[in-house]
């Protein structure tokens, strides 16, 4: 090799405060440009806290983006000016450090993280603290899907339904403090600050809405609690955001387009979603106050009674099994229940149908119908234990299981 | 020194001028290049085995559906696998190989401070290997490379307990190679280099290797807790009798947090090298990146509940957002620091050069979305998403990564002797750079639009994103067998080196290449300051050390047609 002969070194430019001077303006300028394009790639804006959370996130784009534009921009720089001619064999000049320079760039960089600091722990303070006359909602996480328990009491009873009306256990219920009942989405109403407490039957998982900016987990053996205010009238899909296992990317709201009586496509809201009603009158009257009618008039008939325990998410099956009567539409990590009634009697040797389907819910794993994993939740006869289902919720699940014979024969199986 | 080193069995270790030979690779040895060379050529399996998983979950990926696995279980088991061979079989043992190799060369040493236990340390890993992936015949782990409990221990296959023993081993691997290194550093340097003479990449591996040492026996304590509740049947983490869940998160990323300080210091340190040597100028500010080094390492340590700003109860997460806001400071010093040097420099683009500075371009974005997570209501709604997968891979992919694959090309010719193919290293970049950034960058959006990380199905609106994320990423994975191929034509028709074909002062090229067994014929004299670029001293200690050991191939000068060899197709 040929050693360098001699020691080079660049000259400065005269006007070199001008240059430094236009590449700020453009990099402060660009930065904010960056902070813009914000509301592009986000989604929705539905509650207070976002407004407050995508304000923050602006405000680190444009940071972010001028920290961005100045190294690049340094770096693009220096290789087009820097790079060495051919045969340029020489060094650059033998400098070490400059400890002012390096005083500033320390001392900026503390300087806006002191700032985001002090900025983000004003928001989250804001966002996560309690507000006056919330409306809570109690939510539980399970293998896979999500539900949402409504307190019916004397003080929110429908309109023209009065105590006495009722059958005397549940009329005793509701002196008492109230009853509740199950629903996989969780409705409320523009303007209401909501409060929804977590707990998982299982392992841990996270609730989320994007279209609201917060999440928080849900951890095995505690409560935990979310708040939100929605903002705008809608609907938001609800994720899982925690792994909980095979079903985790399915433990969300999801999409299905269904022919309607009048044979036309539509699309039907599937799993956990977030609906948030114009006002607390049409919520009341479009959720609250049909939804409670089923819990306060519960069906006779076993069958009824089963199909409608099973239609309001009070257990998770629907993110799992298909089953037309009841639009689950999407589920493929568990055997399709359409057509149950006509396979349930042969699927074990000495097992009627209805001993077969109780063995299935308290025991899945006796027997595995071929095909798939063993990933079913155990249902519990223990009020204690996770998992409880009480023995007449099951009884009437499998009447109406049983019921399910018309519906298309096995092909899934 | 105070350290003896043990002194090498005969017949192993390289005899100078010696080819490079496979089966050398392959048995028990105590000399610390054989080793780090074992240490590397593991590591890289377990990269393709790593690469290979990922493409099979980016496939998946392409529609929303589940439709190339079997079911969710099996894709989860993908990513599971694909994280924890990443993390604990390729970058952590890739860096500890290039510390090893390096290290007892860069302080003028014969060999480790333990040459035994070295070997040791290195023999752990191949075994670790086969548990990880055998685990995928008793029911593979699916519970991400996370872990948390109750997932990982009442509802995870058999092979979640492999996945611990296996982690466990690697662990062991960890603190031993720390050990050694810190021993080394403080007993074995030589007559006149003090802490501030070391080269950086010494300082990355010190400060590194009190990371491991101090913080791998956190892991240690959580998996052997795991393994209990598994196997033993207690209930450290089980709530329903009495256990805690978040007592795993916050062991586990006690060790975790710091652990990815431990991959990407090393790849710090070798880039503070390679920018200063093929921008041909002192690296700027030596004192101030070797410290914040150490500033890192400490800091580091007490940021580990920013993984839990969703699970942490609410008032405890604002002292772990101070703390890893901070923490970004001495980052920026680095930053800063690096483009410094390239200024006024002169600057050889070399596949080494182009990689450094593909690294510097892609960290800064890993390190501004890193302040973003740091802030708590930031991180609440991005967290568990995409966003933070695209976060960790610029940082780990764009950083580390990156950082070993200039690493490859710099220091090649000193382990092999032989130059790497400088046209295929410039495609190799190319298909990689575009690759990664179109993989990860569009990562952010899905993430901030609502897509869940770890899962197999996902909202028919991100299929768009998803397929440009997949195809880019096969473009990715592809680029990597160019540098295989790079590899094994170089070894053979590569041009020989010689001793320093980069012109470094550091001490590991004042010597041939590849060095002797026991690294230099007599006691190597390291030039007071080995970023000493731009002097007439510096010159002068070249031009002795050309005289001592022959020319070198000039390989800075790649703009040169004679200098790039052609590849034999």
């Amino acid at each position: 090799m040929t050693l360098p002969k001699t020691v080079q070194s660049s000259g400065r430019s005269s006007n070199a405060i001008l240059w430094i001077a236009a590449a700020g303006a453009a990099i402060i300028v660009g930065g904010i440009v960056i902070a813009q394009l914000q509301p592009l790639f986000f989604p929705t804006v539905g509650s207070a806290e976002a407004q407050q959370v995508d304000a923050l996130f602006r405000f680190m784009f444009a940071i972010g983006g001028m920290i961005f534009l100045l190294v690049e921009g340094v770096l693009v720089y220096s290789i087009l000016r820097y790079r060495v001619k051919p045969g340029d064999l020489s060094d650059g000049p033998p400098i070490q450090g400059n400890t002012t320079l390096e005083f500033v760039w320390t001392l900026i960089p503390a300087i806006i993280v002191l700032v985001l600091t002090i900025y983000s722990w004003a928001v989250w303070s804001s966002t996560h603290s309690i507000k006056p006359n919330e409306h809570t909602v109690s939510a539980v996480g399970a293998r896979f899907a999500w539900t949402f328990n409504y307190v019916i009491d004397q003080a929110n009873l429908p309109d023209g339904v009065s105590i006495d009306q009722l059958n005397p256990e549940i009329a005793d219920d509701l002196r008492d403090g109230g009853i509740s009942f199950s629903y996989n989405q969780l409705a409320t109403w523009v303007d209401q600050p909501v409060a929804v407490s977590l707990t998982t039957q299982d392992v841990n998982h996270a609730f989320w809405i994007p279209g609201m900016r917060v999440k928080q987990d849900l951890l095995a053996g505690r409560t935990t609690e979310i708040r939100f205010t929605p903002i705008e009238a809608g609907v938001y899909r609800i994720v899982c955001a925690e792994l909980c296992g095979a079903g985790h990317g399915a433990m969300a709201g999801q999409v299905v387009t269904q022919l309607n009586e009048a044979g036309e496509e539509e699309q039907v809201l599937q799993g956990a979603w977030l609906i948030v009603y114009p006002d607390e009158a049409t919520y009341r009257r479009e959720f609250f106050e049909p939804e409670a009618m089923h819990a306060l008039f519960p069906p006779e008939d076993p069958v009824l009674l089963g199909r409608q325990i099973l239609a309001s998410g009070e257990y998770p099956c629907a993110t799992c099994h298909k089953l037309t009567d009841l639009n689950w539409a999407t589920g493929v990590l568990g055997p399709n229940l359409d057509g149950i009634g006509d396979r349930a009697d042969d699927r074990i040797p000495n097992l009627t149908g209805e001993e077969y389907i109780h063995q299935s819910i308290r025991e899945p794993y006796a027997f595995l119908v071929p095909g798939y994993g063993a990933i079913m939740t155990q249902f519990n006869d223990e009020p204690n234990e996770p998992n409880y289902m009480p023995e007449e919720d099951l009884n009437a699940i499998i009447a109406y299981l049983l019921s399910q014979t018309a519906g298309v024969e096995a092909v899934s199986n | 020194m105070a350290t003896v080193t043990a002194p090498l069995p005969v017949g192993v270790g390289h005899v100078e001028g010696k080819k490079f030979k496979l089966n050398e690779l392959l048995r028990w040895s105590v000399d610390h290049k054989i080793i780090g060379i074992q240490y590397m050529m593991t590591a890289f399996f377990f990269f393709i085995v790593g690469g290979a998983l990922a493409m099979m979950i980016r496939w998946e990926l392409l529609t929303p559906a589940i439709d190339l696995m079997a079911d969710g279980t099996s894709y989860n088991q993908l990513f599971s696998i694909h994280g924890t061979v990443m993390i604990f079989l390729w970058i952590v043992p890739m860096m500890a190989g290039f510390g090893n190799y390096l290290l007892p060369l860069m302080l003028g040493a014969k060999d480790m401070a333990f040459p035994w236990l070295n070997a040791f340390a290195f023999w752990l890993i191949p075994p670790a290997g086969i548990l990880m992936l055998s685990g995928f015949f008793v029911g593979q782990a699916e519970a991400g490379w996370t872990s948390y409990p109750p997932l990982s221990t009442l509802f995870s296959g058999d092979g979640q307990t492999l996945w611990a023993m296996s982690i466990h081993l690697l662990g062991l691997s960890s603190i031993l190679g720390g050990i050694n290194f810190i021993v080394t550093i403080k007993n074995m340097r030589p007559q006149g280099m003090g802490y501030f003479q070391m080269p950086l990449f010494a300082w990355a591996i010190l400060a590194t290797s009190i990371i491991v040492v101090l913080a791998t026996p956190f892991l240690a304590g959580g998996l052997t807790l795991l393994l209990l509740d598994r196997v033993a049947g207690t209930a450290f983490f089980n709530p329903a009798e009495g256990g805690d869940v978040l007592l795993w998160q916050n062991v586990f990323w006690f060790y975790s947090h710091p652990a990815v300080y431990i991959m990407i210091l090393p790849a710090f340190g070798m880039l503070s090298e390679i920018l200063s040597v093929h921008s041909r100028k002192p690296i700027f500010g030596y004192r101030a990146i070797a410290l914040s080094s150490l500033a890192i390492a400490l800091v580091g340590f007490t940021v580990w509940a920013h993984h839990m700003f969703t699970s942490l109860t609410p008032e405890l997460r604002i002292p772990f957002m101070i703390t890893s806001m901070i923490i970004a400071v001495p980052t920026g010093i680095k930053v800063f620091s690096w483009l410094a040097t390239l200024f006024g420099g002169k600057i050889h683009l070399t596949s080494a050069m182009v990689f450094a500075l593909g690294f510097l371009s892609m960290f800064v974005i890993g390190g501004i979305s890193g302040v973003m997570l740091g802030s708590i209501p930031v991180d609440i709604h991005v967290h568990d998403t995409y966003f933070v997968v695209s976060h960790l891979h610029f940082v780990l992919y764009g950083g580390s990564v990156f950082g070993i694959f200039a690493g490859i090309y710099h220091w090649f010719p000193k382990i092999t002797g032989r130059m790497l193919n400088e046209r295929l290293g410039k495609w190799h970049f190319i298909f990689t750079y575009i690759g990664f950034f179109f993989t990860f960058f569009p990562q952010h959006v899905v993430g901030i639009l609502g897509m869940p990380r770890r899962v197999a199905e996902y909202a028919p609106e991100f299929q768009g994103w998803n397929v440009l994320i997949s195809v880019a990423s096969f473009v990715m994975g592809m680029a990597t067998f160019i540098l295989l191929y790079n590899i094994v034509i170089s070894l053979r028709n590569g041009k020989e080196a010689g001793a320093n074909p980069w012109r470094a002062l550091t001490l590991e090229w004042q010597t041939s290449s590849p060095p002797p067994a026991h690294n230099f014929i007599g006691d190597p004299v390291p030039f007071k300051n080995p970023y000493g670029y731009g002097t007439k001293a510096a010159w002068e200690y070249l031009h002795k050390q050309e005289e001592k050991l022959g020319e070198s191939v000039d390989a800075l000068n790649v703009d040169k047609p004679a200098s790039s060899v052609p590849a034999g197709d």
